[in-house]
C-alpha cells in the first residue's frame, strides 16, 4: 500500500484488496456497466417486466400454449412412424436396388445427360436462354451470357423462397384465410414440376416452344384456380371456424 | 482450561491454516451414517465424482430437466379448440420433418459402412471393365463381393432419395400451414440453407461412383460454377479442382460428401430441431 492508501497495480504492492462492504455485488456491477452491455441488461429487465405484466393481465388460459409440444407428444407419435419409414426404406432397397452405369468416359457423350431428379428444377432454370433479355440498344445483343442468366435465375428462386416470412406476416395459418398466398404457393409447387419437365424437354414428346409456354402458363392457371376455389370456400369455412373459436374465446 | 475451549482454539487454528475442517470431511460424514451397501456405494461414487467435477453445480439443472421431461404438458391448441378433425387429418404431413431427419440418420449409418470399402480415385486398371476407375471398381466390388454390399448401397441410395423428397414436401407443408411466420422466420431460413445443402449432399454423392451419369452431371456442375459472374473460375477451382474433371474433382466431391457437409448439416439439423423444441410445433389456427 502506498501513502494515499490506494491499491497499486504497478507491481509495487500485492494488488490484493480484501472484499468489504464497498465491493459491488455482481448485480451492481452489471447495472453499472456501460455501452452495449448496459443496453442488454436494460432490455432484459424490460422484457422480463413485460412478460410478467402480460401474464398478470392476461385472462386467457391459452397464453400458456404457444405451440404443439415437440416432446413428448410429437416425438412419441413420430417414433411409430419411424419404424414404418425404416421398413419402407428396406423394402425399397430390396425391391429396387441401385445399379451402376458404364464407367466414366470423357470421349463419349451419352445421349441423355441428367442430374438427379431433385436438381431438375435447377437444371431447367439453366435452359431458359429463350427468356434472356436482348436489348435493341445493344443491337440485339444479350445483356449476359445464357448460362450466367441461368445461375442468376437459381439465385432469384432461392432468394424468393427465403424472404417469404418477411413478406407474409400476421397470424393467419390456413390457406383459406389467405387465398392469395396459397395461390402463390400453388404456383411455386406447380412451377417446380413444369420447370423440371422443361429441363428434360428432349425426353418429352411436346414441341419445345409449346413446352416453354406451358412451363409458365400451367403454374399461373393452377394458381388462379387455387385462388378461386379458396375464395369460394372461404365464407362458409371461416364462419364455422369463427363460431367454434369465439365460443371458447369471446372477444373482449 | 476447559476441554471445549481447547477444541474451539484448535478448530480456529485449523481454520486459519486452511486445513480441511470436519465440516468438509464428506467421507467421514458418510461413514458415521448407517447406510446400506447400495447407498454407501452410490454416495461414495457421487462424492468421488463431485470432488473432481463439482456435479453439485449441475445437479439443479439436471433436476429441472428431469421434471421437465416428465411434465404433464398443457393442453395443446388443437385440444383446447377442438380442432382435431382439422389437424389429425393432415397429421402425416407433420411427420415429414422427422422423416427427413430419420432418413438422414439411416443414410449416415449406411454411408459410414460404405466408406469402409470405397476409394475416391480415378486411377485406371483396377478391374476388368473398360474405362473403369478405382472408384468405379470399389463400388462394383461393394455390389458383388461384399456381403450385403448391394443391399447396403441400395439402402444408402433410397434413404438419400427419401430424405430429399421428404425435405421438399416438408417445405410445402410448412408453407401451406403458415408455420414459417413469426416467431419462426429464422427456422425457415435455416430450412432454406438445409434444403440447399441436402441437394449438395445428393449432388456430391451422385458424382462418387464416377460412372457416365456422374461424369456428365459433374460436367454440368462445372459449367454452372464457371458461369457465375466474377467469381466463376475461382469457384470452379475451389469446388471442382480445375476446369476439367480430374482426380482432384472426385477427391473434392468425396471430402465434401463425407467430411464437410456431414458436420455442417448435422449441426444445422440440431439447431433446426432445437428451435422446434423451444418454440413448439406451429399448428394451424
Amino acid at each position: 500500500m502506498s501513502e494515499d492508501n490506494e491499491p497499486r497495480t504497478d507491481g509495487s504492492g500485492t494488488g490484493i484488496v480484501p472484499p468489504d462492504d464497498e465491493t459491488p455485488s455482481w448485480r451492481e456491477r452489471k447495472e453499472r456497466r456501460q455501452g452495449l452491455a448496459r443496453l442488454t441488461y436494460e432490455y432484459f429487465e424490460r422484457a422480463r417486466y413485460e412478460d410478467q405484466t402480460l401474464r398478470e393481465d392476461s385472462s386467457y388460459v391459452e397464453r400458456d400454449v404457444l405451440g404443439f409440444p415437440a416432446w413428448p407428444h410429437e416425438t412419441i407419435r413420430n417414433l411409430a412412424l419411424t419404424s414404418f419409414l425404416v421398413g419402407m426404406l428396406i423394402i425399397l432397397a430390396a425391391t429396387m436396388p441401385r445399379h451402376i452405369e458404364p464407367a466414366a468416359d470423357s470421349s463419349t457423350t451419352p445421349a441423355i445427360i441428367l442430374p438427379d431428379w431433385y436438381l431438375y428444377w435447377s437444371f431447367g432454370l439453366l435452359k431458359l436462354e429463350a427468356l434472356n433479355p436482348e436489348l435493341s440498344i445493344l443491337g440485339g445483343q444479350k445483356l449476359m451470357q445464357d448460362r450466367t442468366y441461368g445461375v442468376l435465375a437459381n439465385l432469384v428462386v432461392v432468394g424468393a423462397i427465403a424472404i417469404v416470412p418477411f413478406l407474409n406476416k400476421g397470424s393467419a395459418r390456413r390457406p383459406v384465410e389467405e387465398p392469395l398466398w396459397a395461390a402463390v404457393g400453388v404456383f411455386g409447387a406447380v412451377f417446380a414440376f413444369t420447370i423440371s419437365a422443361y429441363s428434360v424437354n428432349n425426353l418429352i414428346p411436346v414441341e419445345r416452344n409449346l413446352l416453354l409456354d406451358l412451363t409458365f402458363l400451367l403454374p399461373v392457371v393452377c394458381g388462379i384456380i387455387a385462388y378461386a376455389v379458396l375464395k369460394a370456400m372461404r365464407e362458409g369455412y371461416m364462419f364455422e371456424l369463427n363460431r367454434r373459436y369465439y365460443r371458447l374465446r369471446p372477444p373482449r | 482450561m476447559p476441554a471445549g475451549a481447547a477444541v474451539a482454539a484448535a478448530t480456529e487454528v485449523v481454520a486459519v491454516a486452511i486445513e480441511p475442517s470436519d465440516e468438509f470431511d464428506q467421507v467421514g460424514w458418510m461413514e458415521e451414517k448407517e447406510l446400506t451397501p447400495v447407498e454407501k456405494g452410490y454416495l461414495f461414487v457421487l462424492i468421488w465424482m463431485d470432488k473432481r467435477f463439482r456435479i453439485v453445480d449441475y445437479l439443479e439443472q439436471l433436476e429441472t430437466m428431469y421434471y421437465r421431461i416428465n411434465l404433464q404438458m398443457p393442453k395443446s391448441h388443437t385440444e383446447q379448440y377442438n380442432l382435431d378433425n382439422k389437424f389429425w387429418y393432415w397429421y402425416p404431413l407433420y411427420a415429414l420433418g422427422s422423416f427427413s431427419a430419420i432418413a438422414y440418420l439411416v443414410a449416415a449409418l449406411s454411408g459410414a459402412l460404405l466408406g469402409f470399402y470405397y476409394s475416391p480415385s480415378t486411377a485406371a486398371g483396377a478391374c476388368n471393365v473398360s474405362n473403369a476407375s478405382v472408384a468405379y471398381c470399389t463400388i462394383a466390388g461393394i455390389m458383388t463381393d461384399v456381403n450385403f454390399g448391394f443391399m447396403l448401397r441400395s439402402i444408402h441410395f433410397w434413404s438419400a432419395q427419401v430424405m430429399t423428397a421428404a425435405v421438399f414436401l416438408h417445405m410445402l407443408r410448412v408453407y401451406f400451414t403458415g408455420a414459417y411466420k413469426e416467431p419462426r422466420e429464422l427456422n425457415w431460413l435455416i430450412g432454406v440453407v438445409l434444403i440447399s445443402l441436402t441437394m449438395g449432399f445428393g449432388y456430391t454423392g451422385y458424382l462418387l461412383p464416377w460412372d457416365q451419369l456422374s461424369f456428365w452431371a459433374g460436367q454440368i456442375g462445372l459449367e454452372m460454377a464457371l458461369s457465375i459472374p466474377l467469381a466463376g473460375e475461382w469457384v470452379a477451382q475451389l469446388m471442382f479442382g480445375g476446369f476439367r474433371l480430374t482426380q482432384s474433382t472426385l477427391q473434392r466431391m468425396y471430402i465434401l460428401h463425407v467430411f464437410l457437409l456431414p458436420f455442417i448439416v448435422t449441426a444445422l439439423i440440431a439447431i433446426h430441431i432445437a428451435i422446434v423444441w423451444v418454440q413448439g410445433i406451429a399448428e394451424p389456427h
